[in-house]
């Protein structure tokens, strides 16, 4: 008993203390809930075109504006359905209150009639926003391959 | 006496053992069903507006997208139309901007014509390193 005791009391615990194992699990869990942004926009009717120059963009996601063509040529911005001569104005208000960091992403379907795009483009112009950016899905070679 | 009222008594906790293991479970299962939204594209500065610029014809090949997806090239001056399919443009590119440094590639697409016909042209001028691109909306 006495023997027992004192060499029980001068052993150093060799296993790693687990009782704080669930606070840094839940720390972990929290900081990843909290960090997490998630889409503000209604998902839309459309089909993307597939490019193999596509690029990734640099830009901060606050000077990225969504501006999804369906694919029967209906415009939306941050989920209002805009008309073709509206998108100027609102493009360019919103240009303006970025500090003319804006770039519009255009997600459009892949298979919109192009005179809509045109029409888009020349919108975007007069809003003065020059640097564009068509949304396109990275094609893989061997998909061209077999086309 | 004592020992045995102490095994008798049935323990007045919640099993914390186990929570760890239950924190990691939501942690992993968040951290694999997030989804990260990337953006990517194919960027193109457009012209300021009234922003027109006089280019030699012979600076210029002309892309004509058709409805059908068909692509009509035009070399400069030259009143010669060859009818190419999309993916072979990147090398027609090549081959006549080795020849010309100043070339302009001019897309023109039909307004019927699908999006994706016109960003076939894009992505085979951009993935051939061209740099000086112009979309238009063909006349008819």
């Amino acid at each position: 008993m006495m023997r027992g005791g004192l060499e029980r009391k001068s052993k150093a615990s060799s296993e790693i203390p687990s009782s704080s194992l669930a606070d840094m699990a839940f720390l972990l869990l929290i900081f990843f809930m909290v960090s997490t942004v998630f889409r503000k926009e209604q998902p839309r009717d459309a089909e993307f075109p597939e490019a193999e120059a596509t690029q990734k963009l640099d830009e901060p996601r606050k000077d990225i504006l969504h501006i999804w063509v369906e694919r029967d040529g209906a415009i939306w911005i941050n989920d209002q359905n805009t008309p073709m001569e509206a998108v100027a104005p609102i493009v360019n208000e919103l240009y303006r209150e970025s500090n003319q960091r804006l770039v519009p992403v255009l997600r459009a379907d892949r298979d919109v009639p192009y005179r809509v795009m045109n029409s888009l483009q020349e919108q975007l112009q007069e809003a003065g926003t020059v640097r564009v950016t068509f949304y396109t899905n990275l094609e893989q070679r061997m998909a061209r391959a077999r086309r | 006496m004592a020992i045995l009222k102490k095994k008798n008594r049935p323990s007045g906790e919640i099993p914390t053992a186990s929570m760890a293991d239950i924190a990691f479970l939501l942690l992993v299962f968040f951290l694999v069903t997030t989804v990260f939204e990337e953006e990517k594209g194919l960027r193109i500065v457009l012209p300021e507006r009234q922003e027109e610029i006089e280019v030699s014809q012979k600076n210029v090949l002309h892309l004509t997208v058709q409805p059908d997806g068909v692509v009509q090239v035009k070399r400069g001056e030259s009143p010669q139309v060859q009818p190419v399919s999309s993916s072979q443009i990147s090398s027609i590119w090549r081959q006549e901007f080795s020849r010309n440094e100043n070339l302009i590639a001019a897309v023109k697409t039909h307004p019927e014509a699908s999006y994706r016909f016109m960003i076939d042209v894009l992505d085979q001028l951009q993935a051939a390193g061209a740099e000086r691109i112009s979309l238009q909306q063909l006349e008819l």
